[in-house]
């Protein structure tokens, strides 16, 4: 046996050592023998054992610790739960009995909380027929209230082609060839002729390479930004964007930092920063960059300063990303959206653009524009893409005929950017209301949006910008489920205020903007949201604007 | 403006292809098959409960299918690798989608898009074929030819009308006359095509609100609200009210949406090998002993997630346990109702029929609206405090887009037509038609010899491939015969079990299905795919049975659940 364990004189093995080691292989070889196949092993280890029998340990090593660590239990191995108490079932089922689940949602307790939350519910307006129109008929609170002829200025119908006949006519003409649902999702057979030549259009009209189609604006950034973002990508955000592109971020597994809103030497300095790290860390391969911005804002309705911002990509090599929902077929000459306003070109200056059919284009659904290997990934990689159904028929050929008269005829882009700019400088150059409201929007948006001063807020309701978010984020810190700040309830019910004032005394819809305070994870604070359409003349928005400020002024100053 | 943009060219492009107009008789029938005899009709039950808790039979393929599919795959990642190796080195221009370029990283790495470019592109013209018109009893395709290893596709403007088996045409909804296209016609004058808003400011219409009561009622719970997209229905749900302190407890095969959501909320998820019980209820006790890891605190709430009919198996989640278990341990159910709603049970109304229990003791229903109702968009039900809870909290109704009023007027319609408010009788026969034929289908498949998952009444109808290259070979074949089929691989489903689905619908006629028969048997011979075991037929033997007297005789022993084992 001792021929077996030749060892090198060099270096002693202790004595007991050898002995088991004989032993153990004594043993193994006799079982070995029996097994077919078996004499081939043990040649193979008497070989390997001659030559270095170090080796042949380490092997017995690696082998025992695989048995071992196969056996072990799953739990341990993925160290998730080591800590498993050693209980008898009587134990275990007595934890069972006692433990007690929270409600599946916080459920009211009483008349008050009730009244001071679900308020909101009542204020939902339901309307009635044409939801889009300039004047439209609605119901509050299960038709308690009922309000008719109301001038409204609270739709997204920008442009308002989608009420004019020859649209619809395609619809419904749309309608009578295709049904109404694909029926399946676009990798399955639910892409048909239309949707395919309406990205052709899409992208065409706004000029890049390619478009994808989504099923729903608001699930768009959500799944396009976590289908090319990994861990150790580098996302830069605007610390104002919306909530779909927080979700979008949420769900990325990059890093996420934030420049101050709008603030290019914020941007600038940051990059700076990354760049610098970034050298410093060697990394094997370039991560994935991000510039992640709005083009119009929807919460405040200002514009991205897209020159500088271009700029800044270029040097620093990063992407951008913009998020256009509110500023396709809104901005720029023709209605080509934040590049064509700053007079650039789209295809060299955004690198992913997510827009909606949902706002000016009067359809519904959403889309991205950007290079062909991008849209193509989409196809596969992009969730809500991939596993969900493709859009109507009929969305896709209104949208294509609204870009049809677009494309003919710029005038109602024209005459909408013309409405805005009065909407937006008869709001600025009223004092009376400046000394309680800051507006919040550029001039080019058609949305405006008017937040209390904050020294106003401060007196009136006792708290500013910054401490709403630092408690916010000390809720969802803490993942309290039931997020309900007093001050704050207090600022929207008072704004609601001002909404059902101006509804009641002058028949005009505007409305608050609506937002999920426990679901927003950067700072904001409630405002007051008006939008105008191309459909209205400049007298009646004017008139209504009066009516506003007049009613908002002598609300503040009860 | 200035600079030209690279865009596809001209004959690669999709092209319109909306032929001439049908006479209206022929263009019904293209739409919705007339049915031929009563006698292929067939009246779904409810299911006895030693049938419900009995574990679904799977047949398993012989080993040396299973080692082929591993050969096959091992050939195809190594020739990929190959491929990729010589390719980003000689042929640097064909390779810059995974190649940094100018300091910027590609948009996807070679490793991660490593499947989709080499295997997933090989068989790429089997996938996303451009369709028009009706996705109805037949589909048309439009024709395409590809090019250079399906690089690129040149379209010569013809169509093909196949026979449909892709689309969740489930109850024959998609029409472009009839009940529903008129009901959105109406709506387009009425209401237009916009919804102006988000359901908090303006987009709230009557219609939406008498969708939602209708829905609600037709679920059997308080309350509902419905949402413009399926998939988005459930993405934005969960973090309404689960958050880090909260555990889900999944079905491993869970839909996508469902796990994006649920990312989305930050809540713990633990997962249980699919419709295994006993392992889930082992779950259910250790997680509630063992409470949030590290901190060892009783988890605030669970919810149990599962979907009431996979879409990529046919099986049903077994709701009667489930019920029982989730009163024992109090934690609450989510059921994602996208493929039973409308589709399956006595009167359409999912899962909770077929199986017989009250729609009250589950907590969330979940559905789409794209499916059975041939529309758009899916739905929450609940009870009504929750709901009301979940209106203020839900990002959904608050940030995004509504449903549009054409796709309200498909889902009432269709709607009204399954509970027999329009056309009375209509909604039974359209029901009773793809009980049938899915039974039909499904028995028939089996006596040939295939290997075919899940439940007898699903609409769902998998067959079993295996080897990824059998994939595209039926695909292709079933297509010259004018048969429109979906293959499905991994990532979808399990690495090994590359598979067809058959997608019912109510539209088919008998003579479609014994058509569909006769071409799947002669493929399937050609393929070799005729490898059932007799595991999952009721007398455990081998079926190999041939096609005339699978014809002959499955329409009458169809109606009979002694031939099925699941």
């Amino acid at each position: 046996m001792s021929e077996h364990m030749a060892v090198p004189t060099a270096i002693p093995i202790p004595s007991a050592m050898i002995s088991t080691s004989s032993a153990a292989w004594f043993y193994l070889q006799q079982g070995l023998s029996r097994l077919p196949g078996g004499h081939h092993v043990i040649s193979y280890i008497e070989k390997a054992t001659q030559d270095d029998p170090y080796r042949t340990a380490v092997e017995a090593s690696l082998i025992l610790y695989g048995i071992y660590y196969y056996l072990s239990k799953p739990q341990q191995k993925k160290g998730l739960q080591s800590n498993r108490p050693n209980l008898t079932k009587q134990e275990i089922d007595s934890l069972i009995d006692e433990w007690e689940p929270e409600p599946l949602v916080v459920p009211p307790v009483n008349d008050k909380e009730t009244a001071e939350r679900y308020w909101r519910l009542a204020k939902i307006p339901i309307v009635e027929n044409h939801g889009i129109s300039k004047y439209i008929d609605f119901t509050r609170d299960n038709k308690k209230e009922s309000f008719e002829n109301v001038f409204n200025l609270s739709s997204n119908n920008f442009l308002a082609l989608s009420e004019t006949p020859e649209v619809l006519e395609v619809a419904k003409e749309t309608i009578r060839v295709y049904g109404v649902g694909a029926c399946g999702p676009a990798g399955f057979y639910g892409n048909q002729d239309v949707h395919y030549n309406l990205e052709y259009t899409l992208a065409e009209f706004f000029g890049t390479e390619a478009c994808c189609l989504y099923g729903q604006d608001f699930a768009v950034s959500s799944s396009v930004i976590p289908a090319f973002t990994k861990r150790g990508d580098v996302i830069v955000a605007d610390d104002q964007v919306s909530l779909a592109v927080q979700n979008a971020l949420q769900l990325s597994r990059s890093t996420v930092y934030y420049f101050q809103h709008n603030n290019m030497e914020s941007l600038e300095e940051l990059l700076e920063q990354l760049n610098e790290s970034e050298k410093k860390e060697k990394l094997p391969a370039i991560p994935r960059k991000f510039i992640v911005t709005e083009g119009i804002f929807h919460n405040s309705g200002d514009i991205a300063p897209l020159p500088e911002l271009v700029q800044l990509k270029q040097k620093y090599k990063y992407r951008l990303f913009v998020d256009e929902m509110m500023s396709l077929g809104i901005l720029g000459a023709t209605g080509r959206g934040l590049p064509e306003h700053f007079n650039m070109d789209r295809s060299t200056s955004i690198d992913i653009t997510v827009g909606s059919m949902a706002t000016a284009f009067g359809s519904s659904g959403g889309f991205v524009l950007g290079d062909t290997f991008m849209s193509e990934y989409q196809h596969i990689g992009s969730n809500a893409y991939c596993f969900s159904a493709s859009l109507p028929a009929y969305t896709t050929t209104v949208v294509d005929k609204t870009l049809q008269i677009m494309d003919n005829d710029n005038s109602i882009v024209q005459n909408l950017q013309k409405l805005s700019r009065k909407m937006f400088y008869f709001f600025n150059s009223r004092v009376q209301l400046n000394e309680f409201f800051i507006l919040k929007s550029s001039e080019f948006s058609p949305v405006v949006h008017l937040e209390l001063k904050e020294s106003f807020r401060n007196s009136k309701f006792n708290y500013t910008r910054d401490s709403l978010f630092s408690e916010l984020l000390n809720l969802q810190k803490r993942k309290i489920s039931d997020v309900f700040i007093e001050p704050y309830e207090n600022e929207e019910m008072f704004l609601q205020e001002i909404v059902d004032a101006i509804l009641v005394n002058h028949n005009i819809l505007i409305s608050r903007h609506t937002i999920v305070l426990k679901q927003e994870t950067l700072p904001i604070v409630p405002s007051l949201r008006i939008s105008c359409t191309a459909a209205m003349t400049e007298e009646e928005l004017l008139n209504a604007c009066e009516n506003i400020v007049t009613t908002m002024v002598r609300l503040c100053t009860e | 403006m200035a600079t030209k943009v690279k865009m596809l060219p001209d004959d690669r492009r999709v092209p319109m292809c909306i032929g001439e107009p049908l006479d209206s008789h022929t263009k019904r029938e293209n739409e919705y098959g007339t049915l031929t005899d009563p006698k292929y009709l067939y009246q779904v039950k409810t299911m006895d409960a030693e049938k419900a808790n009995k574990k679904p039979i799977m047949d398993t393929p012989p080993y040396y299918i299973t080692l082929m599919t591993y050969l096959n795959y091992l050939i195809l990642i190594i020739l990929g690798h190959i491929r990729d190796f010589f390719g980003i080195r000689f042929q640097k221009n064909s390779h810059r989608d995974i190649m940094e370029h100018d300091g910027y990283a590609p948009w996807y790495s070679k490793f991660e898009s490593f499947y989709v470019r080499r295997l997933k592109m090989r068989i790429d013209d089997c996938f996303s074929r451009p369709t028009t018109g009706v996705p109805g009893r037949f589909i048309t395709c439009v024709e395409r030819v590809s090019h250079d290893h399906n690089d690129y596709y040149t379209f010569p403007g013809n169509t093909q009308t196949c026979l449909n088996l892709s689309s969740y045409n489930y109850l024959g909804f998609a029409e472009s006359e009839g009940e529903c296209t008129n009901a959105a016609l109406k709506i387009v004058d009425k209401y237009g095509v916009q919804s102006g808003g988000s359901r908090s400011q303006i987009g709230t219409s009557d219609l939406q609100v008498m969708t939602e009561r209708m829905i609600a009622d037709f679920v059997g719970k308080e309350d509902a609200m419905i949402f413009s997209m399926g998939y988005s229905t459930n993405a934005n749900f969960f973090n309404a009210f689960l958050d880090s302190k909260c555990l889900v407890i999944s079905d491993e095969l869970n839909h996508t949406s469902i796990r994006t959501g649920v990312r989305l909320s930050g809540a713990a998820v633990r997962t249980f090998k699919h419709g295994e019980m006993d392992l889930l209820e082992k779950l259910i006790r250790d997680q509630i002993v063992l409470g949030q890891p590290k901190t060892n605190r009783p988890w605030k709430k669970i919810l149990i997630c599962v979907e009431g009919l996979y879409s990529m198996e046919g099986t049903l989640c077994n709701l009667p346990k489930l019920i029982e278990l989730k009163k024992k341990y109090k934690c609450y159910l989510f059921v994602d109702e996208a493929h039973s709603i409308g589709a399956m049970g006595p009167t359409g109304r999912g899962v909770s029929e077929i199986f017989g229990v009250n729609p009250k003791d589950i907590d969330i229903l979940m559905g789409t609206f794209t499916k059975s109702f041939g529309a758009a968009g899916g739905y929450i039900a609940c009870d009504k405090w929750i709901i009301d809870r979940l209106r203020l909290d839900m990002t959904t109704p608050n940030y995004s887009e509504p449903t549009p009023p054409p796709v309200l007027a498909q889902i009432i319609a269709s709607l009204e037509t399954i509970i027999g408010k329009i056309n009375p009788g209509e909604g039974t026969e359209r029901l009773q038609r793809i009980a049938f034929n899915s039974r039909y289908l499904r028995l028939g498949l089996q006596r040939l010899g295939f290997i075919v998952y899940g439940n007898a009444d699903s609409p769902v109808i998998p067959m079993l491939l295996y080897c990824p290259s059998k994939m595209p070979a039926f695909s292709r074949m079933m297509l010259q015969r004018k048969i429109a089929v979906v293959v499905v691989a991994y990532p979808a489903t399990p690495l090994i079990e590359s598979r067809v689905r058959f997608c019912m619908s109510s539209s088919l006629t008998k003579d479609d299905l014994d058509y569909l028969l006769r071409h799947v048997s002669e493929v399937g011979d050609k393929l070799f795919l005729k490898l059932n075991s007799g595991k999952s037929s009721i007398d455990n033997k081998v079926q190999r049975w041939d096609i005339e007297e699978v014809i002959r005789r499955t329409p009458e022993d169809c109606k009979d659940n002694k031939y099925f084992v699941n």
